[in-house]
C-alpha cells in the first residue's frame, strides 16, 4: 500500500503543479456563479399580457382589478394604445375584453404573429380561467385529489445539480483519466515506472484516487453553495466516491484498447454521449423507455436527486452506491488485466 | 545473468519478426554490447529482457527470473536507462529520484549523491522540464542506478551528450562494472562499444550475426598493417606497411633503425568496419 500512496502523492504533486486541477475547480465555481446569478430559482412560464377592458361598469372594474393583480399584466384605455404597446414589446400579447351587445363577453386576442396553435389555445384557456373566476357569481367546480401528500420537488436551480454531478463525477473521469494515462505514455514515464518493482494496479489505482480527489472537491463546492448545508454530506461523499470510481474504472477500461488519446477519443466520446442520454428522462419524465435505464448515468442522476430532496429515498441511494462500487471493482479488475498486456507496448 | 534461446518477436500477429531466433548468454560481471543499426531489433530485445514487451516465443531468463511470467521483484535487481529521456518534467530532479527510490524494496542510493555523480547537483531542485536534453538524459541515466542494480540495461547511454559528459558516463559504467555490475549495453556507437564491452553481438534485421569480444574480432577481421610517418632527406613520408609481407617487414626495420619516425601506429580494423564486413550494412 505504501507504493500506492507514494504514487498517489506523486500524481497529486503533478496535478497541483499543472493547470488542469485549477481549471476543474475554476469550472465548478463558474457553474455555481451561473446557477446563482443567471439561472433563476424557478423558471417562470407566465406570459406578459397587455389588456384593454372595453366594458361597462361595474364588471369593467372587477375585471381590471383582476388583471392588475397579475405581475405581468398592464392595462390600456383604448384599442390603439393596446396595439402600440404590443409593437413596443414583441414578447407580450394583447387582449381586448368587450361585450357583443347582448350581455355576452368577448375575448379578442391581439397576437404578434409568431404564436403557434398550441400557444393560442393555452392563452385562451388560461385567460378564460383567470377572468371567469373574477366574474360575479362564478363558482369553481374544480376539486383536487392529491396522490402523494408528502411529495416534494426541487427548485429548478437545484434540479440541475444532479445532472452536473453525474457529468462531473461519473463522466468527466472517463476522459480525464484516459488523458492522464496517454500523457504518461507520450512522455515515456510509464516505461520508467514499469521497470520498478511496483504493480500495474498500483499505478492505475493512484490515477483513480486523483480523479476521486478532484471529483469530491468539484462536487462538494457546488452542492454546498447551491443546496446549502441541509444535504447529507457524508452520504454525498460516499456516493461521489462510488460513482467516480466507476467512471474512472470505465475510462481506464476503454482506454486500454487504444494506444493514443486520438485513437481513444472516438470510443470515449461515444461512451460519454450515451451516458448523457438519461438526462432526457430526467428533464422529461414522460420519456422513460426501459432501455434508457440501462445506462449507468440514469440511476446516478436519480440517486443524486434523492440525496438533494429533504426526505429522499436513502435506501435507493445506498443500493446504487453499493452497486456502482461493485461494478467499479469489476471494471477495474478487467482494466488491470488489459493494461498488464498493453500499458508499455 | 541473461540466457536467451530461440527468441522471436513480432509486433503484429502474423506480421514480420522484429527479432528472429535470437540466442545469447550474458555472464555475470561482463559488459555485453548489443550492436546494430536503427530498426535492427536491439530495443525490441531489450524490451523483452526488461519485461516491457511480452515474451511471445523462446526462452528468456534474466537474473534468474523466467521472463514468461516475470515477477515484479526482479526490478529490485535490475536498472534500466532509456535512450529517450523519460522523467517527470513537473518534478524537480531530486523529486524524480526520491519518488522512484521509494518504489524499491532494497536500499537505494541517495538522490544527492547520484546527481553529484553526473554534475546535476547544482540543479537538484530545479524542475526537470526546464532541463536541456543532455541534462534530462543524465537524470534518466542516474535514475537507473538508484537500486544499485546487479544487472544494468543501458540503451544508447552516451547519445546526444557532449564528449566530456559522454566520457564521464563511460567512466561511471566502467566503475560500476568493476564493482561487479553486469551491463547490457545497446548502442549503434561502435566506439563506445569498443571502449566498454567485453563481448559484442551484431544484430541486423532481427538476427544475431556474430558474438565475440572486440579484440577477437579485430584480430580476425583486421588487417595486419602499420602506418608510419617519417623524415627522409628532409621530407615527410607516409607509408602503409604489411606486417606479414617480407619486403614490408624489412622496410619497417630500416625505418625504425634510422630513428626518424614521427608517427607510427597499427592499422587495426574498427568495430564499424568489421560490422560492415560481416553484415554488409552500415550502422546508420
Amino acid at each position: 500500500m505504501s507504493k500506492l500512496w507514494t504514487t498517489f502523492l506523486k500524481d497529486a504533486k503533478l496535478s497541483f503543479n499543472g493547470l488542469y486541477f485549477y481549471i476543474e475547480i475554476g469550472l465548478a465555481f463558474i457553474f455555481v456563479a451561473v446557477m446563482l446569478f443567471v439561472v433563476p430559482e424557478n423558471f417562470e412560464s407566465g406570459q406578459k399580457i397587455n389588456a384593454f377592458v372595453n366594458l361597462d361598469e361595474p364588471i369593467k372594474s372587477q375585471i381590471e382589478e383582476q388583471i392588475t393583480s397579475e405581475d405581468d399584466s398592464l392595462l390600456y384605455d383604448s384599442r390603439t394604445a393596446l396595439e402600440d404597446s404590443l409593437e413596443k414589446d414583441r414578447s407580450a400579447v394583447g387582449i381586448e375584453i368587450k361585450s357583443n351587445g347582448s350581455g355576452e363577453i368577448i375575448y379578442d386576442f391581439v397576437l404578434q404573429g409568431y404564436e403557434n396553435d398550441r400557444i393560442k389555445s393555452l392563452l385562451k384557456s388560461t385567460v378564460e380561467g383567470e377572468f371567469l373566476s373574477s366574474i360575479p357569481g362564478f363558482e369553481s367546480s374544480v376539486s383536487y385529489d392529491v396522490l402523494e401528500p408528502d411529495s416534494q420537488r426541487l427548485t429548478d436551480r437545484a434540479n440541475i445539480l444532479p445532472i452536473y454531478l453525474t457529468i462531473n463525477v461519473g463522466l468527466m473521469g472517463l476522459f480525464i483519466i484516459a488523458a492522464y494515462i496517454f500523457l504518461d505514455k507520450d512522455e515515456g514515464v510509464i516505461k520508467a515506472y514499469a521497470v520498478a518493482p511496483v504493480k500495474i494496479w498500483q499505478y492505475l489505482a493512484a490515477k483513480m484516487l486523483i480523479m476521486l480527489l478532484m471529483g469530491l472537491i468539484t462536487s462538494i463546492i457546488p452542492v454546498l453553495m447551491l443546496a446549502g448545508t441541509d444535504v447529507n454530506f457524508l452520504l454525498l461523499i460516499v456516493m461521489v466516491s462510488s460513482f467516480n470510481l466507476f467512471g474512472s474504472a470505465l475510462g481506464l477500461f476503454v482506454s486500454s484498447f487504444f494506444d493514443s488519446m486520438v485513437k481513444a477519443m472516438g470510443g470515449l466520446y461515444a461512451a460519454v454521449m450515451l451516458m448523457v442520454l438519461p438526462s432526457l428522462s430526467y428533464f422529461a419524465p414522460s420519456f422513460n423507455p426501459a432501455w434508457i435505464k440501462v445506462f449507468p448515468s440514469y440511476p446516478m442522476m436519480f440517486a443524486f436527486r434523492e440525496l438533494l430532496l429533504k426526505n429522499g429515498d436513502t435506501g435507493y441511494i445506498w443500493m446504487q452506491t453499493v452497486l456502482f462500487l461493485i461494478l467499479a471493482l469489476l471494471v477495474f479488475f478487467a482494466a488491470n488485466l488489459r493494461f498488464k498486456k498493453t500499458l508499455t507496448v | 545473468m541473461i540466457n536467451v534461446n530461440g527468441l522471436y518477436h513480432a509486433y503484429e500477429k502474423g506480421g514480420p519478426f522484429a527479432v528472429k531466433n535470437a540466442a545469447f548468454k550474458v555472464e555475470k560481471g561482463e559488459i555485453f554490447g548489443f550492436l546494430g543499426p536503427s530498426g535492427a531489433g536491439k530495443s525490441t530485445t531489450q524490451g523483452i529482457l526488461t519485461g516491457l514487451l511480452p515474451l511471445q516465443k523462446g526462452e528468456v531468463t534474466v537474473a534468474g527470473c523466467d521472463m514468461k511470467k516475470p515477477k515484479r521483484e526482479i526490478f529490485n535487481k535490475i536498472g534500466v536507462s532509456f535512450e529517450q529521456s523519460n522523467v517527470y518534467g513537473k518534478l524537480t530532479a531530486r523529486e524524480n529520484l526520491n519518488f522512484y527510490s521509494k518504489l524499491f524494496d532494497v536500499n537505494t542510493v541517495d538522490a544527492g549523491t547520484l546527481l553529484k555523480l553526473v554534475g546535476l547537483d547544482h540543479v537538484a531542485d530545479k524542475k526537470a522540464g526546464e532541463f536541456s536534453k543532455g541534462m534530462k538524459h543524465r537524470l534518466t541515466f542516474v535514475r537507473s542506478m538508484l537500486n544499485k542494480p546487479e544487472l544494468w540495461f543501458l540503451d544508447e547511454p552516451t547519445t546526444g551528450l557532449d564528449p566530456a559528459i559522454a566520457s564521464q558516463i563511460k567512466d561511471i559504467i566502467k566503475e560500476e562494472n568493476n564493482k561487479g555490475t553486469t551491463v547490457f549495453l545497446t548502442t549503434h556507437n561502435m566506439f563506445v562499444a569498443d571502449e566498454l564491452c567485453d563481448r559484442v553481438a551484431f544484430i541486423i534485421d532481427g538476427e544475431i550475426k556474430l558474438i565475440d569480444s572486440p579484440r577477437n574480432l579485430k584480430l580476425k577481421y583486421g588487417e595486419k598493417m602499420v602506418s608510419v610517418e617519417h623524415n627522409e632527406d628532409g621530407k615527410l613520408v607516409k607509408e602503409q606497411l604489411s606486417l606479414i609481407i617480407k619486403e614490408d617487414q624489412d622496410r619497417l626495420k630500416t625505418i625504425i633503425s634510422r630513428g626518424n619516425i614521427e608517427i607510427m601506429h597499427t592499422k587495426e580494423a574498427t568495430l564499424e568496419e568489421i560490422f560492415i564486413k560481416v553484415t554488409g550494412r552500415g550502422l546508420k
